[in-house]
């Protein structure tokens, strides 16, 4: 049996956690942790529950810098006016995530604490430059997302700490975002191969970019050597195949019911360009707002 | 009988709901997971973990020392005999376990989690063999025996389909155009949302009563009597009302008889549910089955031959997916006119879960062979795949080569419907540039019964009681498909009474008259059948009376809407139920019933496959639409069209609900259903990952009902149920060969592989007999 634990304030949620370390696990939407608990992949003895501590849900917006707290559910996300504008890559992967119902209890937070190598969330914030907030008996303490994953279902995190927030650099003009994945249905699926790609733009030439992937590492990767192959060009479709072969390169696939390690590969070198140049039609205004990437990946320029 | 022109008709040809779904819509309907009675137990069963072993022995001290269990239970502690078609299975396993998820042992305590607690504490001690899960390494001379205990086993092979018709090496010889190729069918599920569950309990007497949601009750009882040694005349079979089944519930599973074992060691009553984890391994799958086949049509157009070489890969034991073979076969002979056919087919044991029945039964598993073939074989001579369809189509008054007599046949009506609503003629070839792509398939499938057994008949009774209330009590049982409510459709209007007058009991063997069981949809056409036939008997009983009451000879009056009027002064009339009381509530009076079998005129096949099997035989065609991400191979199913000869639809939205049903599981099989497994494991037996799909992933399916108004069917009707699931694999893999150029060879055409055909240049194998060899 499990017992439930509810914290009124995060320094009582860090205590306990701290107090019965490996024994207790937090939970907040409760889509990942309960079916863990019930297929055994993981047996608490505690569960902690998050969803009625303060302060850790909402999207904020300042200057450049967006504050998501771990608790916003991704459904808040997807329907945020502002980030459907600014942060077309987070919203393109939160409206993929599970179904309406799943999407309305998953946390952000939950999504990206849990590790799952294919989740929606940490590559379309990873482009987006996101810092995690997290604090634990020893107090808060700020780290690069990219550096919260440890491996699958592994983070950094100490059994005392949570993640409380997260901060992301979402410009409001001259950026554009993307978010492509391959999947075996069209809905309620993980993720074979996950792309998000962000590109920054003056005038017309990039620059800044980044490229991050999903479900072909132990860990959401950012790829840099395929950001710099793009920075100071116009992203013409060369750049980008190049920029999606480094990506291929970079990544470290594996083979089970979901694909071959080959056909990832593939699959990152196909999506990584388009990711781009859909990212760069979106910084430079070509690509109309509100217009989704295509699903099914086929698009040509003159349907813009 | 004929039946009339629609426009007489009252009740039968009218869209109505199903008589149960406000039932189930509100959840009040009871499944047997709903069923509460005292002293209940709660059954578990011991799975094996290893895909092939010899079992040295089994310790259950310890479970059976746990407080709250009853029962546990293992081939060395109770009394059982072998089953399965061949005698080649046990319910629980005493010498060798072959698959991963083999029955071991089992266990019922007073609740689910001392059961499974116990299950831990069993010991087995197994001696890993080595296993093979390929058909094919498994006919290798050095492949581990499975059915080593079998004498008649050799090599593998649980059983041969092989056929011959005509000369095919000589029609192959003349044929302008040969194309040959592989086409693999997947491990698939049935995968009903309720789980397989049965209950077991003893009277005090030591009768058996068993809450099953199995639908050949009969056989399921004599099958349970037979194995455990019961009387079968004491046990009692009641069906709840089916949670789904698609095939997978057909009939007696491993877990039946242990239900039964355990009720009979707890003494106490025993619920045995499986798990969803279990359902998916442990239950009966599709039977996955690979066909080599070539076709060859002369310079016309004129189909020569079809040339099959055909594995089925049966998994551990025979169930009915061995003869899943026989409805393939008829397909590969029987689809379209082919003059000369030879299949040669090895039913093979593998360490897998092993097949069973399955909506469809073999037939999507053929057509998706034998249609992708016409296509090829088409573009190889240089003519539209519809007019090779139409100038082969079979034709009323055909005899197939294995005996198959065509009788209403709308095949022809159907192509050109779905032809003209694609726009095939113009779009088809036309959009390879947007990836985009029509493909068609079409299908046969028995319509009027199927004799697999000695009768193929099915009782029924009619009553009618003092309130005019009519009863229906029918051999044949519902599993969701609707079949309830358009027997009460018949009964309906054969008495000339409102559907709100008849019920329909079903569900206890008790009660109700033999029927073989729901399988190879012929439940419309049979159980329809006598329905109708018991319905005109006890009508006519009630016309004699009315007739006394009215002054007028039977023969003169009718029933319309509940009352029995005069034909020629309809006001001259009674209420019908004023009739039934006048023949029971008087001295010697009588209560208005009926009883009818209605068996049809079909034959058995003979020992060469030949015989009329079914009375009618259902025909239709599809076309698809996709969209192929060239990229990634992902495919977009954007439009289905369908066109089924249904005889006569007796509920046109219940057929059209069939239809559909049957095509976004068609498509599910097409393009994303599959147990994948590593090494006899299925990799993950649950519903995320079996790839079922979503309301997101069907597309638009149009429905188009092609009444042919069969001469056997009840009003004409043939049967629907497994109908819609037969032609979207062939006709996506068409349309994917539309769009791509590529040749797709097996399904589910998951992302990868279509990936790996266009990177591959995966192209049909035409060989130009007259113009010496292409190959491409």
């Amino acid at each position: 049996m499990v017992d439930v634990f509810v914290p009124d304030t995060l320094d009582e949620a860090v205590g306990f956690l701290g107090h019965h370390a490996g024994a207790a696990i937090p939970i907040a939407g409760g889509t990942d942790v309960l079916v863990d608990t019930r297929t055994g992949r993981s047996a608490p003895e505690w569960l902690v529950d998050l969803s009625s501590l303060p302060g850790l849900g909402g999207v904020e917006l300042d200057g450049e810098v967006l504050r998501l707290g771990a608790l916003t559910r991704i459904r808040a996300v997807e329907l945020d006016p502002e980030l459907q504008r600014r942060a077309v890559a987070l919203v393109e992967a939160a409206k993929v995530l599970g179904s309406v119902q799943i999407r309305t209890m998953a946390t952000v937070g939950g999504n990206l604490c849990h590790g799952t190598p294919s989740a929606e969330m940490p590559p379309a914030l990873l482009v987006h430059d996101a810092v995690a907030e997290i604090v634990g008996l020893g107090g808060r303490r700020s780290i690069p997302l990219a550096e919260l994953f440890a491996g699958p279902g592994r983070t950094t995190l100490g059994p005392d700490e949570l993640l409380t927030s997260l901060r992301a650099r979402v410009r409001a003009s001259s950026a554009g975002s993307c978010y492509l994945r391959q999947t075996v249905r069209w809905s309620m699926d993980l993720a074979g191969v996950g792309v998000a790609a962000s590109v920054e733009v003056e005038g017309t030439t990039v620059t800044s970019a980044r490229v991050a992937l999903a479900a072909v590492a132990p860990v959401p990767l950012l790829v840099g050597s395929a950001t710099e192959t793009v920075v100071g060009t116009d992203l013409p479709s060369e750049v980008a195949d190049e920029a999606g072969r480094q990506a291929a390169a970079a990544c470290s696939p594996i083979s089970d019911a979901r694909g071959t390690a080959d056909y990832r590969r593939e699959v990152v070198s196909v999506l990584v360009p388009r990711a781009l140049r859909i990212a760069w039609l979106r910084a430079t205004g070509a690509w109309p707002e509100g217009v989704p990437a295509p699903v099914n990946g086929v698009w040509t320029e003159e349907d813009l | 009988m004929p039946a009339g022109p629609v426009g007489e008709l009252q009740v039968v040809g009218h869209r109505l709901p199903k008589l149960d779904a406000p039932q189930k819509v509100t959840g009040q309907i009871a499944y047997a997971d709903d069923l509460r009675m005292s002293g209940l137990l709660e059954g578990a069963i011991l799975r094996s973990p290893h895909p092939h072993a010899r079992i040295l022995s089994i310790d259950v001290s310890a479970a059976e020392r746990l407080p709250g269990v009853r029962a546990v239970i293992h081939a060395g502690n109770v009394e059982q005999r072998r089953f399965g078609y061949g005698d080649d299975n046990l319910p629980l396993k005493g010498d060798k376990v072959r698959f991963i998820g083999d029955e071991v042992a089992a266990v019922a305590a007073v609740d689910e989690e001392t059961a499974r607690r116990a299950l831990e504490l069993i010991r087995v001690d197994y001696e890993v063999l080595p296993a093979v899960f390929d058909p094919f390494e498994a006919l290798e001379d050095a492949s581990p025996s499975i059915h080593d205990e079998l004498p008649g086993v050799v090599g593998n092979v649980a059983m041969r389909w092989d056929f011959d018709d005509g000369d095919v090496d000589a029609a192959a010889a003349r044929a302008a155009a040969i194309v040959e190729g592989m086409y693999s069918a997947p491990q698939a599920a049935p995968a009903p949302i309720e789980t397989h569950v049965v209950i077991a309990s003893f009277s005090p007497s030591g009768h058996l009563t068993v809450w099953s949601p199995v639908h050949m009750v009969f056989m399921y009882r004599k099958a349970l009597a037979d194995c455990l040694g019961l009387d079968w005349q004491n046990i009692t079979v009641i069906q709840p009302p089916v949670g789904g089944s698609f095939g997978g519930k057909i009939d007696i599973d491993s877990h039946d008889f242990i239900a039964v074992m355990l009720a009979r060691h707890a003494r106490r009553p025993v619920r045995l549910v499986m798990t969803r984890e279990e359902e998916f391994i442990g239950t009966r799958t599709r039977q996955p089955i690979h066909f080599r086949l070539r076709t060859g049509a002369d310079a016309e157009g004129n189909l020569l031959f079809r040339d099959a070489e055909v594995v089925s890969d049966n998994g551990a034991y025979n169930a009915w997916g061995s003869h899943a073979m026989l409805v393939a076969m008829s397909t590969i002979t029987s689809m379209y006119r082919v003059p000369n056919s030879r299949i040669r087919c090895a039913v093979v044991y593998t360490n897998k879960n092993y097949g069973g029945s399955v909506r469809g039964f073999g037939n999507p598993q053929a057509t998706f062979a034998v249609e992708q073939q016409m296509e090829e074989l088409a573009d190889a001579l240089g003519m539209d795949p519809m007019d090779l369809r139409l100038k082969n189509a079979n034709q009323s008054g055909d005899v197939t080569p294995q005996g198959m007599k065509i009788t209403s046949c709308g095949l022809s009506e159907c192509l050109r419907i779905v032809r003209e609503q694609s726009g095939w003629d113009q779009r088809r070839g036309t959009m390879r540039d947007r990836h985009r792509g029509l493909g068609a398939a079409a299908f046969i499938h028995v319509g009027g019964g199927a004799r697999i057994y000695g009768s193929d008949g099915c009782g029924a009774i009619v009553k009618v009681d003092d309130s005019g209330q009519v009863t229906l009590i029918s051999g044949s049982s519902e599993l969701g498909q609707g079949s309830e409510t358009a027997l009460a459709m018949i009964v309906a209007e054969e008495m000339g009474v409102p559907i709100g007058s008849v019920q329909v009991v079903n569900s206890n063997t008790d009660i109700k008259p033999w029927d073989v069981g729901v399988h190879a949809s012929r439940t419309t056409f049979v159980a329809g059948n006598a329905a109708r036939l018991a319905a005109a008997a006890a009508r006519d009983k009630l016309l004699a009376t009315a007739a006394e009451l009215l002054g007028a000879p039977p023969a003169e009056l009718r029933i319309r809407n509940g009352m029995v009027e005069v034909a020629a002064e309809p006001d001259r009339r009674i209420d019908f139920a004023r009739a039934v009381r006048r023949r029971l509530l008087r001295e010697e009076g009588t209560v208005v019933m009926a009883t009818a079998f209605y068996d049809p005129p079909t034959e058995h096949q003979d020992k060469e496959y030949r015989g009329n099997i079914s009375a009618a035989y259902g025909f239709g065609a599809h076309v698809a639409e996709v969209e192929v991400d060239p990229g990634t191979g992902m495919v977009r199913l954007l439009n289905l069209w369908t066109a089924h000869d249904v005889g006569r639809a007796i509920n046109p939205m219940s057929c059209e609900g069939q239809i559909e049903g049957g095509s976004a599981m068609g498509a599910g099989l097409a393009l994303s259903e599959e147990l994948v497994m590593f090494d006899g494991q299925i990799a993950a037996p649950n519903f995320h990952d079996y790839g079922m799909p979503t309301a997101v992933d069907v597309p638009r399916i149009v429905v188009n009902l092609v009444e042919t108004v069969d001469p056997l069917g009840p009003f004409g009707a043939k049967g629907v149920g497994e109908a819609g699931i037969i032609p979207p694999p062939a006709a996506i893999a068409n349309a994917i060969a539309d769009a791509t150029g590529i040749r797709p060879r097996a399904y589910p055409m998951r992302p990868w592989k279509v990936k790996q055909w266009i990177d591959s240049g995966e192209r049909s194998h035409v060989v130009v007999a007259k113009g010496g060899l292409d190959d491409g």
